[in-house]
């Protein structure tokens, strides 16, 4: 499986799935794709499934940032869903959790 | 043609070479030896052993045997050159020459039927090609036209050894030489008159033929046509030998269709056959198709395949074959003939020529010759790989060269590209190898790490770098401990996201604006933070594709107060212990670097007491991707316990000394620090100045 997948719009969303680990070592393809993918289908928001999602090193919570900036520069809303409480914690220490909706 | 002229004369050189040498017995023997040793098909010295033998049986010298033998096959070569002549022109099918008299090349020198018979044969002997010689068979008769059947014998089955004459006198190819003299030229007009002729007898066959049935030559000669051939007989070729001995012209038939006698499989094949009346007979040559287009197909065919040509050289003749491979690799019209050996020698790519040389000099030591050269043609190189070996002489001369010329620049371009391939594999291992180091020492000139604790106001701190083994993953950990431009004290540490140059470019960036800011802005951590955010989210990370982030704690520590104020971007809160207990600081907000325009950053205050030990550190100490933030830092927690328990002369450097790597995939920074004195201006100063 690889680690991101671009689901269908559905009403205006973009579904962004991401599995295993994201790391320095994809971390720049799948920005590549994502960003592709949100300037392609201009949608309405962004959601990015964390469930599959295993580790995030530094340069995967840039990744997510860098999505999150393209999403605002679409005009999109943008969320995080289904983190586990391991990525969660990752994710509050770098302080996104509003941003990223889990707030 | 110059080719035959040559071949005549080469000819006449070797008999007068012969002539020469005929002197002592020992050489009489010798050439009788060597005559019978050719007649019979066997090998010199056995020809000599049953000389030897023969003349002991016969009480008499084996070199009068020899002479006599001699003697005897001479009588019927001595006018050997002007027939040799004749059999040759017709073999090659050159024209009659005007002297000879039209359509009559021979008449005037026609010998006697069972010694032509016997010098046709010899000739054909050596010979290269499949020939046959027939004379024809008159009705009435019984015997052969113009020789009479009671004269030449030569139609009789019995004499098939003709062409293989033993050494027994008594044998008729030596003995019944003179028994045709009558029919000469007397008999010229029995030969126009070809209506009464009702089979023909075969008198001569060359060594190499083999007839559908898988007769050979000898069991061919003294055959009739219509005994082993009946298909023949009234068919064109039967009319073509007919007609050629009615007006003595060559001709040619076919390609006909030949179906042999149903003694093996029936086999259809294909001819075409060329008569030349000669003497009384005709000489047959010919030409199956179908062997020969399968023959040619199936070489071409093999020469496409693998790219190959062959070529020959005679270097007595001076003379160069090409096949048709060999054209298409030297890309050259087949029209054009071969190339001349020294035009294609300088095709040669001047670095290879060595190659050639020592190739050259090899095939002179008698050796074969196998190496692979570049050739230039047409603008391409190709890569070429040359078989070469020679016929030669018993001094081993070369008297003709053979090469297998094949075409390996397919094979010798993958090779030359697998090798580029490895050179850059190679390469980039090296270049990724240099790119360590850089990073390695960009990190060094950046982020010079004191090796031992250093002493800033009111506070003594010591560092250490741990860089992540995998080159590419050297990244952008910073720390940072200096006096403001107020006098407070700065500590921080940070972490760029990313790896390699590109982070650690990052980290320098941000570490020399965090010096700057120090010095001429602000000490105030929440600020700094909301710099080094602005300039990061403004820094396009497009060049790299890299997303640009950051993490970073920063501290002001006040020595006059030991009061500490602290801010983070997006990092783990610093570990604070205090007589044996560790906590981590309570942590203010703040994002991480470079994520919003606008963070907003705010602060935390603590303060610091003598025996207090302060770690910041990135989290490349704790992280490890099974386990929680939780799991990973309470190893970190119970060495910080430990130390601070044990109250040592050097807490830091143990601590430093102590602290594990805990993923060796990223790199890790820790900062510690103690305050070296108590608030409010205690007498505990500095200690030994060692941590």
């Amino acid at each position: 499986m690889d680690a991101v997948s671009i689901g269908t719009a559905v009403q205006d969303t973009l579904d962004v799935v991401l599995r295993g680990e994201i790391d320095f070592t994809n971390a720049a393809w799948i920005g590549q794709t994502v960003r592709t993918a949100v300037a392609d289908r201009r949608p309405a928001s962004v959601r990015v499934e964390m469930a599959e999602v295993a580790f995030l090193d530094s340069a995967g919570v840039g990744v997510l940032v860098e999505i999150m900036k393209a999403a605002e520069a679409a005009g999109a809303a943008f969320r995080v869903e289904h983190p586990s409480s391991r990525v969660l914690d990752q994710l509050r220490t770098a302080g996104l959790l509003a941003a990223f909706g889990l707030a | 043609m110059e080719s035959r002229r040559d071949y005549l004369n080469r000819l006449a050189d070797i008999d007068a070479r012969i002539e020469q040498a005929r002197v002592g017995p020992d050489v009489v023997l010798a050439r009788a030896a060597g005559l019978l040793a050719g007649r019979a098909g066997c090998r010199v010295d056995e020809a000599h052993a049953h000389l030897l033998e023969m003349a002991a049986e016969q009480g008499r010298a084996a070199q009068e045997v020899a002479a006599e033998l001699l003697a005897a096959a001479e009588s019927r070569t001595r006018v050997g050159p002007d027939r040799l002549r004749a059999v040759v022109e017709g073999t090659f099918g050159e024209a009659p020459r005007a002297d000879r008299g039209l359509g009559r090349p021979v008449s005037g020198l026609r010998p006697a039927p069972a010694d032509w018979a016997a010098v046709v044969q010899q000739v054909l002997d050596v010979t290269p090609g499949r020939h046959v010689v027939l004379v024809p068979v008159r009705r009435g008769t019984g015997g052969l036209a113009g020789t009479g059947a009671e004269g030449g014998g030569v139609a009789d089955p019995e004499i098939e050894g003709a062409g293989t004459a033993g050494a027994d006198t008594g044998n008729p190819c030596v003995g019944v030489g003179d028994g045709g003299g009558g029919a000469t030229a007397a008999d010229s007009e029995d030969v126009e008159d070809s209506e009464d002729v009702e089979d023909y007898v075969f008198v001569a066959v060359s060594p190499s033929v083999v007839d559908m049935s898988g007769r050979r030559g000898a069991q061919i000669v003294g055959r009739r046509v219509s005994e082993i051939y009946p298909a023949i007989v009234g068919g064109v070729v039967w009319e073509a030998w007919r007609d050629a001995i009615a007006d003595g012209t060559p001709r040619e038939v076919g390609p006909i269709s030949y179906v042999s006698p149903a003694d093996h499989a029936p086999v259809d094949v294909s001819l075409t056959v060329r008569v030349h009346p000669i003497g009384d007979g005709l000489l047959n040559s010919w030409v199956r198709h179908d062997e020969e287009m399968r023959l040619s197909e199936r070489m071409a065919y093999t020469e496409r395949l693998g790219n190959l040509g062959w070529g020959e050289w005679d270097l007595v003749t001076g003379k160069i074959i090409w096949s048709e491979g060999l054209y298409r690799i030297y890309e050259r019209d087949p029209a054009d003939g071969p190339m001349p050996s020294e035009e294609s020698e300088a095709l040669t790519l001047p670095e290879d020529v060595p190659l050639r040389l020592q190739a050259v000099e090899r095939f002179g030591r008698g050796e074969a010759v196998d190496m692979v050269y570049r050739i230039r043609i047409g603008g391409g190189i190709k890569h070429i790989r040359a078989i070469a070996d020679a016929d030669r002489d018993s001094d081993g001369r070369p008297v003709k060269v053979y090469g297998i010329i094949q075409d390996v620049t397919a094979r010798e371009t993958s090779r030359v590209r697998l090798t580029e391939v490895e050179r850059q594999l190679r390469e980039h291992r090296r270049s990724l190898a240099a790119e360590h180091r850089l990073t390695v020492q960009l990190q060094q000139i950046v982020l010079p790490v004191p090796d031992a604790p250093v002493d800033l106001p009111g506070l003594r701190f010591a560092v250490r770098y741990m860089p992540a083994e995998q080159a590419s993953r050297v990244g952008g950990d910073w720390y940072h401990a200096a006096v403001a431009g107020d006098g407070s004290v700065i500590l921080a540490v940070g972490d760029i996201a990313g790896h390699g140059l590109h982070a650690a470019a990052s980290m320098a960036r941000l570490r020399h604006a965090l010096d700057a800011l120090t010095v001429t802005t602000t000490s105030r951590p929440a600020e700094l933070l909301s710099f080094l955010n602005r300039l990061l989210y403004s820094g396009s990370p497009a060049a790299d594709a890299m997303p640009v982030t950051a993490t970073a704690a920063v501290a002001r520590y006040d020595p006059s107060t030991g009061e500490l104020v602290w801010a983070q971007a997006g990092h783990p809160a610093p570990l604070r212990t205090r007589g044996g207990v560790t906590a981590e600081l309570n942590r203010p907000r703040g994002p991480l670097l470079g994520a919003f325009p606008d963070a907003r950053y705010t602060t935390a205050t603590t303060t610091l007491r003598p025996g207090d030990l302060l770690l910041f550190y990135t989290d490349g100490l704790i992280e490890q991707r099974d386990r929680s933030m939780e799991e990973g830092l309470a190893p970190v927690v119970a060495t910080l316990d430990r130390i601070s328990a044990e109250g040592g002369e050097h807490p830091l450097a143990d601590l430093l000394a102590q602290l594990h790597h805990a993923n060796p995939d990223d790199d890790a920074c820790i900062l510690v620090a103690r305050p070296l004195a108590p608030p409010g201006g205690g007498a505990e100063q500095g200690g030994d100045g060692h941590g």
